[in-house]
């Protein structure tokens, strides 16, 4: 019998700040070394059930428990959050507070400093658990030089290397590129099999943590636990789409083609799925295949032309050229690093290039100040934190409007489309301090979108959201892109968004333009995709298991995709 | 906002007095300091300018960022001299016990060679304040600071206060650029050639109420990192930064040692056998 | 109540204050190099006097001086002008009485900040300026660098003017605004 380590009873918890419990009736208990995945859409509570099992609540937010809650046999209520530090070693949502240290080996170091360990076992230890995440070259680097990808790794780094039972990995994924997010997964894996710790991570990304097995997974809705069952039931039940959460997209195309899957196929995995029942009807799905050409305007609304950049001395962008027409949809992919951030800062003037040149509608921006560009460019950036300068929701969303001078009536309309499309709407009066992660990412798409600009720039718009409000809001600036012909840039890490919602891909790699093709073709590519950390959809795995063009399986998939999301509207 | 223009380093390079560890540092620089507060004596402050002013030359510092502060000092310190002039034109009677004076403006203000004197081991004095800060600050890292801090017995809540504040001068820095930035994206003109200047004035008043909010938000994610990884659990902590001590820092701390005794011996020397004037005046 | 008043005054020692300090001091090392005025030499009318009032009202008295003090520091320590301990007493001892908001009822965290704190408020800001600036760092200036009274006492005066001036009228606002945010955050429901 295994022993329990994480034990909740009859568990509820509410913020001081809320009138209602955000946690309620959760009863779960996680055994010594099991591996278990927790999803949910955003806002339903899962950080905020990391939070009890690491301590942090009842210990530093304040609000009502009820019930109880015993990790390793000990109430947290009781015990303090040293020692419950001793138990749980945790990766936070957010990699920016987590980085308390001035430079990146300090960081990784910081758990060890305090508990005294001497520098020379320490140095080695850091250096260790810096390779693992192939950041043992930047150990002097400073928060500031590092991409987002980057901080993550390090903060994953800090945590390893601690003498802990259980891990908790809240959205380890969310900032890394595919290739990383694949290595994390395996190095967590690998964690929790060699060193036997318990692990529990918080993902929306549920295809890519099925990359190496779970024991369980717990899918939580509006702070309670809806279903507590091995990924095999749970792909084969109807409760991904009832809770609004992406179901690997393998499984959403044998769906799409008819096929009833049952946990004798074992689904959880693309390569050991087994195929034999299915392949006719996949075979007939792919037949009815149409290829469709999709068709964008001539004019040119942005030029880049052999654009370098350096924040310092080494260039982040080397000699970029592309251009961008009126009522494209491009994502920009690549490697954590790669200067994909700098190029979206690039454009709306916040940085200029060093040398090369940015045309706006023909004309040269250098003149442009950044309120000028603000006009046209509509930039949402990685880090919702830095955007935020508003205390409250509304007022946040209403900022721009009111510089603006539009009527408060006008603003009044606006924002309240926009928060409902970003399902904020029912939250407009709170202070965003008392959002969760993923809700403050939207608030700051909500505040750009209430502006309807020209050009578009998404940092990577769909980090920590779940399935639902990401197509919402997908849907929302497709329909804008067709009403107003917006150019639309995506800077993203989710081929599948790329995939479905663009028609180009620029590729990045090490600050150079590698690729800049049409998104199939891009993925298609094994160089490309090798030397940008790029990876195959599983469509494509699933699409050469069944000897299909990749490409045209792919494509086909997209068709009936959006199909659906139509019928749907 | 770049880090380099603050003078605070963040790695370090590879010179002498860098390559000394924290708690060194820390001890010389206080020691220094010290001296320096103590007296106002040329005998003292001149060897003490001349140690520092080579350590500050041998630590290759960015001289550009360097000379732009020390004109500042410089002229700072120059203006309040004229001002303690123009406030008391007799100082020197007072720190020397006579008065030769050279030229009479008016009866009120003459100049005398005390005078002078006074003024000049002044500027001194603040100049070696200065240089003993400086060659410190290009020579350590804030974590070092802590590090050494520690070692001397400073509670390492303390020294953490010390570290954590450098580590997130930058960020306030950034984030103050960031608010900027986004406010600017969304139709604020702060571009200096566009908006006139008592509409930039009370606009970056719209900033700061931001800034004040966003940096103590952070407090509570920031110290949920910290408790986390067991911060504050032990009665000490260890330093990633702190090398262990090398021959040469044994060295520069037997000298910082002995400085510091030699300086213990020259207040309690003053105070047993007082000067017969309240500074040394050789003149 | 006595353990309370114990609180309000020295702060819970936990690392939420630690951090708070840290910040507190980054900001006002940050805002006294970016954003302030020359009136003397010496002396600037800063905005960063903002940090003892946030400091003091969410976390006590005692972290709002020691958030001060090192705050000089780091604001002596960035411009690269020395190291002036006097200022940084001075500055100190300033944090401690504009941080004694909840010894008088003002208990900003929850939401309560009235007219009659305000009054109070501004007669401490003024007194504690005066003494810290006017009584304190002058001892000091003359003790550790041998100055001029004359002159640091002007340079005091300036000092305590413009700090007062800024506690005054831009404290008192974001003490009401910051209350009045404590209050609004309270009661949440989705609607
Ligand atoms: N500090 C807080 N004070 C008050 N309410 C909070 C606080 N943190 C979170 N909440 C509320 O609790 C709910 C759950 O938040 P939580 O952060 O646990 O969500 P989540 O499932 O992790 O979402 P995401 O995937 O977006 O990170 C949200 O509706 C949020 O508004
Ligand atoms: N402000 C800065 N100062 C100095 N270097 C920086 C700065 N911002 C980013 N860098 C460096 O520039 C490079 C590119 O960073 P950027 O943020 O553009 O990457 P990215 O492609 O967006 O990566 P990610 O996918 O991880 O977000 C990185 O190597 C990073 O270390
Ligand atoms: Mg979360
Ligand atoms: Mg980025």
């Amino acid at each position: 019998m295994k022993k329990p380590l994480i034990e909740f009873k009859d568990f509820s918890f509410r913020y001081k700040s809320q009138t209602e419990a955000t946690l309620h009736d959760i009863n779960l208990t996680i055994y010594q070394h099991e591996k278990v995945l927790l999803l949910g859409p955003s806002g339903s509570g899962k950080s905020t059930l990391a939070h009890c099992i690491n301590g942090l609540i009842p210990h530093s937010f304040e609000g009502e428990v009820k019930g109880s809650c015993k990790i390793a046999g000990v109430e947290t209520i009781d015990a303090s959050i040293f020692a419950l530090s001793k138990h749980v070693g945790t990766v936070l949502q957010d990699s920016d507070a987590q980085f308390v240290g001035l430079s990146v080996g300090e960081d990784i170091a910081f758990a060890l400093e305090n508990q005294q360990m001497n520098r020379n076992d320490m140095v080695k230890r850091v250096f260790a658990s810096a390779s693992l995440v192939g950041m043992q070259d930047f150990l002097s680097h400073v928060p500031y030089q590092l991409s987002g990808g980057q901080k993550q790794k390090v903060s994953m780094a800090g945590v390893i290397n601690e003498d802990v039972s259980i891990l908790l990995f809240d959205e380890p994924l969310a900032a890394l590129d595919p290739a990383m997010g694949k290595t994390a997964i395996e190095l967590i894996d690998d964690l929790y099999k060699q060193l036997g710790k318990t692990v529990v991570i918080i993902e929306h990304r549920l295809e890519d943590v099925l990359h190496r097995p779970v024991d369980r997974i717990l899918l939580m809705d509006e702070g309670r636990i809806v279903a507590d069952m091995t990924p095999e039931q749970l792909l084969t039940s109807n409760l991904l789409i009832q809770y609004g959460i992406r179901e690997p997209l393998y499984v959403s195309a044998l769906k799409h083609a008819g096929c009833e899957l049952s946990i004798e196929d074992s689904p959880a995995s693309i390569y050991q799925l087994d195929l034999s029942r299915h392949q006719k009807k996949l075979l007939d799905f792919s037949s009815t295949f149409i290829s469709s050409q999709s068709t964008s305007s001539q004019d040119i609304v942005l030029t880049v032309e052999d654009v370098s950049f350096a924040y310092d001395k080494e260039l982040v962008l080397k000699d970029v050229s592309f251009t961008l027409r009126k009522g494209e949809r491009v994502a920009v992919v690549g490697k954590n690093g790669a200067g994909k951030s700098t190029m979206a800062k690039l454009l709306c003037g916040v940085i200029r290039p060093n040398t090369g040149r940015i045309l706006v509608e023909q004309e040269d921006y250098l003149h442009l100040t950044i309120k000028q560009l603000g006009e046209r460019f509509g930039y949402v950036m990685q880090n919702p934190n830095q955007m935020i300068v508003k205390e409250m929701i509304f007022d946040e969303v209403a900022l721009a409007l009111r510089l603006r001078g539009y009527h408060e009536e006008e603003i009044l309309a606006k924002v309240i489309e926009v928060l409902q499309i970003c399902g904020l709407h029912a939250m407009r009066n709170w202070p965003i301090s008392a959002l969760s992660y993923g809700q403050k990412k939207r608030v700051t798409i909500a505040s750009i979108l209430a502006l309807s600009p020209k050009v578009l720039i998404l940092d990577e718009p769909t980090a920590g959201q779940d399935y639902r409000h990401y197509t919402e809001m997908l849907s929302f600036i497709e329909q804008l892109q067709k009403q107003l012909n917006l150019t639309v840039i995506f800077i993203t890490h989710d081929m599948h968004l790329a995939i479905e919602y663009t028609d180009r891909a620029i590729v990045f790699a090490d600050g150079e333009l590698i690729a800049d093709d049409q998104v199939f073709k891009v993925l298609s590519n094994d160089d490309v995709i090798a030397r940008a950390n790029l990876k195959q959809t599983s469509l494509y795995t699933l699409a050469t298991r069944l000897q299909l063009k990749p490409e045209e399986f792919i494509e086909h998939f997209i068709q009936v995709e959006r199909g659906k999301i139509h019928e749907s509207e | 906002m770049n880090q380099n223009k603050f003078l605070i380093q963040v790695t370090l390079q590879d010179t002498f007095l860098h390559r000394l560890n924290g708690e060194t540092k820390v001890r010389l620089f206080v020691v220094g300091l010290v001296a320096v507060i103590m007296s106002f004596d040329l005998r003292i402050l001149v060897p003490i300018l001349l140690a520092s002013s080579l350590g500050v030359l041998f630590s290759k510092p960015n001289w550009k960022s360097i000379r732009i502060v020390f004109l500042i000092v410089v002229g700072v310190n120059l203006l309040n001299l004229f001002l303690f002039y123009l406030a008391n034109p007799s100082l020197g009677e007072y720190w020397c016990g006579e008065n030769t004076i050279i030229h009479q403006f008016s009866t009120r203000y003459y100049v005398s060679v005390e005078t002078l004197w006074y003024l000049l081991v002044r500027f001194i004095k603040m100049v070696t304040s200065f240089m003993v800060s400086l060659w410190f600050i290009i020579t350590i890292t804030p974590s070092q600071f802590a590090a050494g801090l520690a070692a001397h017995r400073v509670p390492y809540k303390v020294a953490t206060i010390v570290s954590l504040g450098f580590r997130y001068i930058p960020d306030i820095a950034r984030d103050y650029e960031n608010i900027k930035l986004s406010m600017q994206m969304r139709g604020v003109e702060l571009d200096p050639k566009k908006a006139s200047i008592s509409k930039r004035l009370k606009q970056s008043l719209l900033i700061l109420i931001p800034l004040i909010i966003t940096s103590f938000d952070r407090v509570s994610t920031i110290a949920n990192g910290m408790d986390l990884r067991g911060f504050g659990r032990g009665k000490r902590r260890s330093y990633y930064v702190e090398q262990d001590p090398t021959v040469w820092d044994k060295r520069v701390r037997f000298i910082t040692n002995v400085i510091f005794i030699l300086s213990i011996v020259y207040i309690v020397g003053s105070m047993i056998w007082p000067a017969p004037t309240n500074m040394w005046c050789p003149l | 109540m006595e353990k309370n008043w114990i609180t309000y005054l020295f702060g819970k020692w936990n690392t939420q204050t630690v951090v708070a300090i840290a910040i507190g001091a980054a900001l006002f090392g940050v805002l006294m190099i970016y954003g302030s005025i020359t009136v003397f030499t010496n002396t600037r009318l800063t905005t960063a006097m903002i940090v003892p009032v946030v400091v003091g009202a969410l976390y006590g008295a005692l972290p709002a001086a020691i958030a001060l003090f090192f705050g000089n520091m780091f604001a002596d320590l960035l411009a690269g002008w020395g190291f002036w301990i006097d200022w940084s007493i001075g500055n100190f001892f300033l944090g401690l009485f504009v941080g004694l908001l909840p010894l008088y009822g003002a208990r900003v965290k929850d939401g309560i900040f009235k007219p009659l704190h305000a009054v109070i408020f501004g007669v401490i800001a003024v007194v504690g300026n005066a003494l810290a600036f006017g009584v304190l760092t002058p001892i000091f200036t003359v003790l550790l660098y041998g100055g001029e009274l004359t002159i640091t006492f002007m340079q005091a005066f300036a000092a305590f003017a413009s700090n007062s001036i800024v506690l005054i009228a831009a404290g008192i606002p974001v003490l009401f605004a910051l209350a009045a945010s404590y209050r609004r955050s309270s009661g949440l429901r989705k609607e």
